[in-house]
């Protein structure tokens, strides 16, 4: 075995481990929660009887439907037979709808949100964190405490007051949702027209955080490269100001591509808050809904789904730098 | 750099690649809609109609985009929230106008319908009832009834209807716990057989105005192919339901139901004519704010939401009507009240909570909660309402109501020794008068508004209460485990033959109730009083001017008590309607005796055979 398949073993092995023990979490730690979650429906379905004993019954019915009167270990082990066939479950709070349903409806709503929003994001910021450490002076004094200030305000915040100047205030962006809610689905341009209306505040919103963000970062790693001894030295040999800039950036860049791809990875889960405020139609919101219904099955189909983006980012990024990094190779090296 | 370059790209790739199968592995092209978290912003009311859910974007009927003639449409909003469901009575969530609890007629028909004005029963598939024995209930059926596919309604469907009930646990199952037996003597007669030993005429009456028929050639194929199993009936969609009503399913999505009328329906040898729309449309909107502004502009014509100072929208010259014309503008059926935890120490004295009562400012709960919806509170068990009135000697009950007195209220603490500490708040032979935590769901906002009120009033005569606003599983299993202090609900809100017989059953009777930490589905303070019990047991089987002095002396057990507090009293269902297009709908005062419910509940359907448009 050589070094690099035994680097890849090793962490797949731990990817492995952290997958199984996120799965034990995303099933256990909403069941701890107080409450009785099939009461949703059970009340419904027993309105009208007076019997305690039948409306008992409604409720361990609905219990025993849902699978919820069983040891907790035995329904983990359910859990788990039927995630490897690729059976979420039925959701509790929309019964009997199932939860691999909704959640695919609810995937290409936050991705077409976050995907779009982090790229653009991420330019803008670069260009402008770069621009702010090469150009200094005025700019910078600017661009830089803006972004802080705008970094530093939690994101629900930014969102609550965006909504409340451009939705309440000055009317110019709907409120909530993904599109106009009389409006049924379909490919007019009308409908299209729509999405985007309700798709601009939320995605501005994060665009802004994320510019901060890497401008941020973009500049603080511009002006440790600037100030470096190779700069210095390219300057000495008077190669042109342009040149040194490329070279400049591209260091600085490495950081913030890590950074971008592991965003991309967390998008899914990472734009929560964002979906509540704006109540956007994606995984958030549904993961927000669950937990206010006591929907273990749905709950648990979101975080699962967001853990294992978590981890196949994290991982694909490692296995890569194990690849093109000699010295995180080298370091696993000298481990083994 | 190439190097890095290139895998940094393929970093990305294999992530969007990643993703993309992550989601293309459950969504289908063209399902993306959704939206609709079931914003809980009003409360309480018919939670039978708040469906919730989401369904696939599949759509029912014919047509393909469900447009109808606004002029041949009748469009209503507030009894379905979140996308449809199914449409199987038995599911538990029925999308409208499928419902179990409010007698809605359009679809499927009782054999009466109850008229919440007066509560008498008017004949719809029944022609007459009446008493043949002390336990014997005899209906005549209508000879004209039929299914809207041409088959006679005939009493094997009420048989069978009746009898899926004693079968599976459904929401009449428990009428069973009073008949022993429903025989069909011919085709058009049917006989309710109550059982000896636990006969109930309110309720047996009630079930003949609640119960809505199913026919049984249908059902019966639908029970068979789910092997007699109730959890594979539940997940039969039933998206073309075969009903005695006027009306059919017509076409659905998530945001509209639409009914067309079936212009073969029987029911014109009954009400001399065909309900006047041809369409009956439910728009579902994301929450009252959004429903709310439909209605304003006319895009609504029946509406049953909580409207906000519902006369602001007639002041500017809008077409728009409550049943009554002042306030309280709706006619109240309910009473939100909250519930004492008396095994708790403290609230176990009847004082104390008699002295809590008596400080609550109700005028304001009426004001802030219900925008003023609430007539002036007097508490009883019974509602101050000509069907409920009939019950109950006013002068017998007068002594012991109380009102907002905050003074007395200190007075009556001070007289049984509860003395204020250095906190101000009261102890009373050695118990700390709080804190105690009032509870009912979060985001219920007339509810939390009226909470808030109470621990206000509270604190004023030295208790503390803390309000407690979890969501609402845990609300539901606070209140069935008795694990709260003081907890607010709504005793049995419809209005019934068995009424005010059940909510007084629902706020009082103990027998059957469990202890505190398992389920209890009525009287979740725990109140015990066996002269209470007895009495309760008693009513449904005297006649009703017995039942008046049994009324009577119940309400005075209960002043006495205080095991709950009536906070405001509310509308089963709000009426308001805006009549830009569809023009005399029934309003208090107009002669006509149709009650305000929604133009489509029991009596209140007569009302689709008095509306016109131009």
């Amino acid at each position: 075995m050589n070094a690099y398949t035994k680097y890849f073993v090793k962490k797949a092995g731990w990817y492995l481990a952290t997958l199984i023990v996120a799965l034990m979490l995303n099933f256990l730690l909403p069941r701890l929660i107080e409450g009785n979650p099939v009461s949703t429906i059970a009340s419904q379905v027993s309105q009208g009887m007076t019997d305690s004993d039948s409306i008992k019954r409604v409720y361990e019915n609905f219990a025993r439907e849902f699978g919820i009167d069983k040891p907790l270990i035995v329904q983990f082990g359910i859990y788990l037979k039927n995630l490897l066939t690729g059976d979420l479950g039925t959701s509790f709070g929309l019964y009997p709808r199932k939860v691999s349903d909704i959640l695919g409806s609810a995937v290409p709503w936050t991705v077409g949100l976050q995907l779009p929003a982090i790229l653009v994001g991420w330019i803008l910021g670069n260009v402008l964190g770069a621009v702010a450490a090469y150009r200094k002076g005025v700019f910078d004094k600017v661009l830089f405490p803006v972004a802080l200030f705008i970094n530093s305000i939690p994101f629900f915040t930014l969102a609550i007051m965006m909504l409340y100047l451009f939705g309440i205030t000055l009317k110019w962006f709907p409120i909530s949702g993904g599109y106009d809610y009389q409006m049924v689905p379909n490919l007019s341009l009308e409908f299209i027209w729509s999405v985007i209306r309700h798709h601009t505040l939320p995605f501005l919103s994060i665009v802004l955080v994320t510019i901060g963000g890497q401008a941020i970062g973009m500049r603080e790693m511009a002006i440790y490269e600037l100030n470096s001894d190779y700069v210095l030295y390219s300057k000495l040999l008077g190669i042109r100001d342009s040149r040194v800039a490329r070279y400049v950036f591209r260091n600085a860049m490495l950081p913030q591509i890590t950074g971008l791809a592991l965003s991309l990875g967390t998008m899914i889960g990472g734009s929560l808050i964002c979906e509540i405020v704006f109540s956007y139609p994606g995984i958030g919101t549904w993961l927000f809904t669950a937990i206010r219904q006591l929907d273990y099955p749905l709950i648990s189909g979101c975080t699962l789904l967001i853990a294992v983006t978590v981890l196949l980012a994290n991982f694909t990024v490692e296995i890569i730098y194990g690849i093109v990094d000699p010295r995180i190779k080298a370091a696993q090296m000298e481990e083994g | 750099m190439r190097l890095k370059k290139a895998s940094i790209l393929f970093v990305c790739l294999v992530m969007i690649f990643s993703l993309l199968a992550a989601c293309s592995k459950s969504s289908s092209p063209g399902s993306t809609q959704n939206t609709q978290t079931g914003s809980t912003s009003s409360s309480g009311g018919s939670s039978s109609d708040s469906g919730s859910s989401d369904s696939g974007g599949s759509s029912g009927g014919a047509s393909g985009s469900g447009e109808t003639p606004r002029n041949e449409t009748l469009y209503i909003n507030g009894l379905q929230w979140g996308a449809p469901t199914n449409f199987n009575l038995l599911s538990g969530n029925p999308a409208f106008p499928i419902n179990y609890g409010n007698s809605r007629e359009l679809v499927y028909e009782t054999l009466f319908m109850i008229n919440m004005l007066d509560g008498n029963l008017e004949p719809l598939l029944g022609t007459s009832y009446n008493w043949v024995d002390d336990l014997t209930l005899k209906i005549e059926l209508h000879p004209e009834a039929k299914w809207n596919d041409g088959t006679p309604f005939t009493s094997e469907d009420v048989v069978y209807t009746y009898k899926l009930g004693q079968r599976y646990e459904i929401n009449w199952t428990s009428y069973w716990d009073y008949i022993q037996d429903v025989v069909a003597e011919d085709a058009h007669t049917v006989t309710i057989k109550m059982k000896p030993d636990n006969p109930n005429r309110l309720v047996v009456l009630e079930s003949i105005e609640l119960i809505p028929m199913l026919p049984k050639h249908i059902w019966e194929a639908i029970e068979e192919k789910a092997g007699y199993d109730l959890a594979a009936i539940r997940r039969e969609p039933n998206d073309n339901p075969v009903g005695t009503g006027p009306y059919k399913l017509y076409f659905y999505n998530d945001q509209k139901i639409t009914l067309i009328r079936d212009d073969n329906y029987w029911g014109q040898v009954l009400f001399g004519k065909l309900p006047a729309p041809k369409y009956i449309t439910h728009n579902i909107y994301k929450d009252n704010a959004a429903g709310d502004l439909a209605f304003k502009n006319g895009e609504v014509d029946v509406s049953q939401q909580f409207i906000p100072q519902v006369w602001k929208m007639w002041e500017d010259g809008a077409p728009i009507k409550t049943y009554l014309s002042e306030a309280p503008y709706y006619l109240p059926g309910s009473m939100p009240s909250i519930f004492f935890n008396t095994t708790v120490p403290g609230l176990d004295n009847p004082d104390v909570r008699r002295a809590i009562a008596m400080a609550i400012d109700y005028a304001k709960i009426a004001e802030l909660a219900m925008s003023g919806y609430s007539a002036p509170m007097k508490p009883s068990l019974l509602l101050d309402t000509p069907a409920e009135n009939k019950f109950i000697d006013q002068d017998a009950i007068k002594p012991l109501q109380w009102t907002t007195d905050v003074d007395a209220a200190n007075k009556l603490l001070d007289s049984i020794g509860a003395e204020r500490g250095k906190d101000g708040i009261r102890v009373l032979n050695g118990v700390r008068l709080g804190p105690y935590e009032i509870e009912c769901p979060y985001g219920w906002s007339d509810w939390n508004a009226a909470l808030e009120i109470v621990a206000q009033s509270a604190k004023a005569i030295g208790i503390e209460i803390r309000t407690k606003f979890p969501e609402a599983p845990v609300w539901t299993n606070d209140l069935q485990t008795g694990k709260f202090d003081i907890i607010m609900n709504t005793p049995a809100g419809n209005v019934t033959p068995a009424n005010p017989w059940s909510r007084a059953r629902t706020i009082m009777y103990s027998k059957g109730v469990a202890p505190i930490g398992e389920m209890a589905f009525w009287n979740w303070g725990r109140y015990k009083n066996e002269r209470a019990d007895e009495i309760i047991e008693k009513i449904p089987t005297v006649s009703d001017a017995e039942a008046k002095a049994l009324y009577t002396e119940l309400t005075q057990i209960w002043l006495k008590d205080v095991p709950s507090v009536p906070l405001m009293y509310r509308p089963w269902v709000f009426y308001t309607v805006n009549e830009s297009v569809w023009k005399g709908f029934p309003v208090d005062g107009d002669g006509s005796n149709i009650p305000p419910q929604i133009a489509m509940d029991g009596a209140g359907v007569k009302a689709l055979y008095q509306i016109s448009s131009q």
